[in-house]
């Protein structure tokens, strides 16, 4: 009972506190544009450092180390455990928190081992070209909308994105397959046969799971007419017969399903850890020490924040908040209004890195030709579909309605092929032993 | 040259880890093979990957060398021998009574199922019958010992699939059994519960209802196990057909147990030469077809549920009664006896010092432990010592068959089949 009115309270604050957190981001990110508008230059110069620095170093960073941590006691809460306590500072191990400073000073402080084979300057590069990729990605996420202000007597606006460029998506597909070189070079230039397996799955994983990744996606475009992240968020605020918005949840499903598989292939987690295979072949990483390890290993967990920002921005309405957007937008000042948004936005990317984590604790791994054939067999044939349907359904409508309604019927489809797939019970047959009676006892 | 023959100092190029001047384990250039006149050849080098002996898919200590081509097995060799104790020998060197605990050793998931085996074997040299009410402890505590084995093999399973849920939620079973085994024999691991002509102790007050409801979580977990995985789509896509072993070849590598009846062949020693009181007890033996990983995985859970009803009717059927032979020869007089009679103090003197007088003869007697036919061979010259002791260990043969069973599949099918065939170190290496 504790322990629930606990998760209670756990989840009413965190969306009140990711309202402040966006609030306080706003404030910050408008006293940039005042910065660089006293110095001279364009606001938006102090709005894009500021927003570097405080939604890719902070808040991406913040929840990914914090993810190590919320992965630990989530799995623990699986598993029927305590998780870790062990740290306390003044007799509260505060869920485990201590262990994230722990962690790092213990990777900092670990002996640095150099396999002496290794190929030195790609063993070096390895771990920064596995970590950079997956932090760039945000840049083109919009956590929340821009707001009109007047900053030093210039008229600007404030928004929580670093960069709204045309090519968004393609910027997303672009950065995204860099990420494999980090993972290959890794397992290369470590000059270990293990590390090398390793390295070969995740490049020819990762590079397979970026066709059906990018075709995934076609169909949002083609919905929302753009490849901007900032325009297809904001166009999931259009309703449909009045009531329904238009999330990328209801109009794409099948994209949906089709990226977060792909995107999840592409964190490389279980179930396709494979890579890793901490059973089979220990891992692409497995010559790496101390921080090295950290930077690949932490790695994981920002594209895990990433792909979840992600999913949310273009399948889950962004930023809308869904539940009475329309008396927020009314009853709230301007600024305060796109808090909440951001609020909004940010307790979406914690439900779903919340969602990865338990897909993560739940299911086995994967075989490698059975992840290669699921992605050219299954998603592939799946992404491909869905790209003619939505076209043809864009084609037949504009107006984005019937595509709702194929949407709607494929969820209850998928929602009943689930159900009727888990009913089937199999029971191994029973025999009474038939061979001849020997002599016993 | 003294000291080289003493093995001090020199290195000794005959032995270990190129055992007796063997050709190190390279694996083989492939032969450029040309499909057509437009094929390029593709000539290359198989790469052999060392496992273990620490590594996390080789339970306990056990080293595999694997010939890869690509991520395909070409050829595998298993390296055993690291948890060798010289049990067989060891044995004959003390009295019958203190080979239990070395019995301990041997399959250390289900130590009470050893006992029992060494237990029968010398009772049945010695023609000894022993009271009802320890051949019920016996059955009803291997059975929960074979409950334990089962969870440890499909929570390993799930583990080093990637399901490390999976794995907790067997091992939080598997520590209510072994409680409750605790309370009854007094250790969790090693248990030495089974003596010659008896058991050592009766349970305590309250037992049976507290493992009865011990049994209800567990079943509770096995459940939630079995609704993880059986019905996992990964997880059957993982274990089915991988690791095959047909019906003829699972006997011609002499497999025993759940892994012979995964591949068809409805063998269990409980039900074709039932011993203890397994003829009493109504329960099932589950046969599979394929022979796979999966069938072999489905074995386990459902031997688990015959293993509940067992325990049950075990504990429905068992009555008051003793607990051990009451004959001196073989069994520790209680201790009253010991201070307050001279027969006391010379039979516990005897029993201590000699051990227990078993007939001279040879016999082997055969169990179904966790893992298939648990074979005690015994000789005695009439002494209080074993003249001659052979095992058979269960888990031998799915060993040896392990390179038979991964030639040709994935490197990661080796991990389920490995794990399916529950290869017990302390069993094998002896």
């Amino acid at each position: 009972m504790r322990r629930f009115l606990g998760m209670v309270l756990f989840a009413i604050c965190v969306p009140l506190s990711m309202v402040l957190l966006g609030r306080a981001v706003y404030w910050l990110v408008a006293g940039a544009e005042y910065l660089a508008t006293s110095l001279g230059a364009p606001p938006t110069y102090g709005a894009a450092i500021a927003n570097v620095i405080l939604l890719m170093l902070v808040f991406v960073m913040t929840t990914a180390a914090l993810l190590t941590i919320g992965e630990r006691k989530w799995s623990a809460m699986i598993q029927n455990r305590i998780g870790p306590n062990r740290i306390r500072v003044f007799g509260n191990s505060a869920g485990g928190i201590f262990f994230l400073a722990a962690d790092a000073l213990k990777m900092l402080t670990k002996e640095n081992i150099n396999p002496s084979q290794r190929s030195r300057v790609l063993y070096e590069l390895a771990p920064m070209a596995a970590f950079a990729p997956s932090f760039a990605l945000f840049a083109v996420v919009p956590v929340g909308p821009a707001v009109d202000s007047v900053v030093n007597g210039v008229r600007t606006t404030v928004a929580l994105q670093v960069a709204n460029i045309d090519a968004g998506l393609l910027f997303v597909f672009g950065i995204a397959s860099l990420a494999v070189y980090g993972t290959a070079l890794a397992g290369w230039a470590s000059n270990s046969k293990l590390a090398i397996l390793g390295g070969v799955r995740a490049s020819s994983q990762m590079i397979s799971y970026e066709v059906s990744l990018g075709l995934a996606l076609v169909g949002s475009m083609m919905a929302y007419q753009s490849l901007r992240l900032e325009e297809m968020v904001r166009a999931q605020g259009q309703l449909l017969w009045g009531f329904l918005p238009a999330l990328g949840f209801f109009l794409q499903p099948v994209g949906l399903l089709v990226f977060f598989v792909s995107a999840f292939a592409e964190t490389k987690r279980t179930p396709f850890d494979l890579p890793e295979g901490e059973s089979e072949i220990v891992g692409y990483f497995v010559e790496y020490p101390g921080m090295k390890f950290g930077m690949l290993f932490l790695a994981e967990f920002i594209e895990v924040v990433v792909l979840a920002a992600i999913t949310a921005a273009i399948f889950f309405g962004g930023w809308h908040p869904v539940l009475f957007e329309g008396w927020l937008r009314e009853n709230l000042s301007p600024i305060w209004f796109a808090s909440v948004c951001a609020g909004a936005f940010l307790t979406k990317v914690l439900l779903l890195c919340w969602l990865q984590l338990i897909v993560r604790w739940t299911l086995p791994r994967f075989r490698f030709d059975q992840i290669q054939k699921l992605c050219w067999k299954v998603l592939l044939p799946v992404a491909l579909a869905n790209v003619f349907i939505t076209g043809a359904l864009i084609l037949v409508d504009p107006s984005l309605e019937l595509l709702g309604l194929v949407g709607l019927v494929e969820i209850a489809a998928m929602a009943v092929i689930t159900a009727a797939v888990s009913r089937k019970v199999e029971v191994p047959a029973h025999a009474h032993a038939a061979a001849a009676a020997v002599a016993g006892h | 040259m003294a000291i080289e023959e003493k093995g001090l100092g020199e290195r000794d190029t005959g032995a270990a880890p190129r055992s007796a001047g063997e050709r190190p384990f390279e694996g083989q250039h492939r032969p450029e093979t040309y499909d057509g006149p437009l094929d390029a050849p593709l000539g290359g080098k198989q790469m052999v990957v060392n496992l273990g002996p620490s590594h996390p898919a080789m339970h306990g200590v056990t080293r595999a060398v694997v010939a890869l081509e690509g991520e395909t097995i070409k050829e595998m060799k298993l390296d055993i021998g690291f948890l060798h104790r010289g049990f067989e020998k060891s044995c004959e060197n003390v009295t019958w009574g203190q080979c239990f605990p070395y019995t301990d050793r041997l399959n250390y998931v289900s130590s009470i199922m050893n006992n029992v085996g060494f237990a029968l074997a010398v009772e049945k040299l010695c023609k000894l019958d022993v009271p009802l009410r320890s051949k019920y402890l016996r059955v009803a505590t291997a059975e929960l010992h074979r409950i334990c084995d089962h969870l440890t093999l499909v929570a390993a399973m799930g583990l080093e699939l990637g399901a490390m849920t999976v794995f907790l939620y067997g091992v939080e079973a598997r520590d209510l059994i072994y409680d409750r085994l605790t309370e009854i024999c007094g250790a969790r691991l090693t248990s030495n519960y089974v003596r010659v002509g008896g058991v050592s102790r009766d349970a305590p007050d309250e037992w049976v209802e507290k493992t009865l409801q011990t049994l209800d979580r567990v079943t509770e977990l096995r459940d939630t196990i079995d609704a993880l995985l059986t019905r996992n789509r990964i997880f059957m896509d993982r274990t089915r057909g991988t690791g095959v072993m047909s019906r003829e070849d699972a006997l011609d590598f002499g497999f025993t147990g759940p892994c012979l009846r995964a591949s068809g062949e409805p063998y269990d020693v409980r039900k074709s030469a039932p011993y203890l009181v397994y003829d009493r007890i109504d329960f099932d033996i589950p046969v599979g077809a394929h022979g796979d990983n999966f069938d072999r995985y489905l074995m386990r859970m459902e031997e688990m549920r015959q293993c509940d009803r067992i325990v049950r009717q075990c504990f429905q059927q068992m009555e008051p009664g003793p607990i051990v032979v009451e004959d001196l020869r073989y069994v520790l007089p209680p201790k009253p006896l010991v201070y307050g009679t001279i027969e006391g103090v010379m039979a516990h003197f005897k029993l201590v010092m000699e051990g227990i007088k078993v007939p001279a003869g040879e016999v082997y007697s055969y169990t179904e432990a966790a893992n298939g036919e648990l074979g005690f061979y015994l000789v005695s010259d009439g002494g209080g010592r074993p003249y001659k002791l052979g095992l058979r260990a269960p888990g031998w043969p799915m060993v040896a068959a392990l390179p038979h069973m991964t030639k040709g599949a994935l490197l990661a099918d080796l991990v389920p089949t490995y794990d399916s065939i529950n290869m017990i170190g302390g069993e094998v290496e002896q």
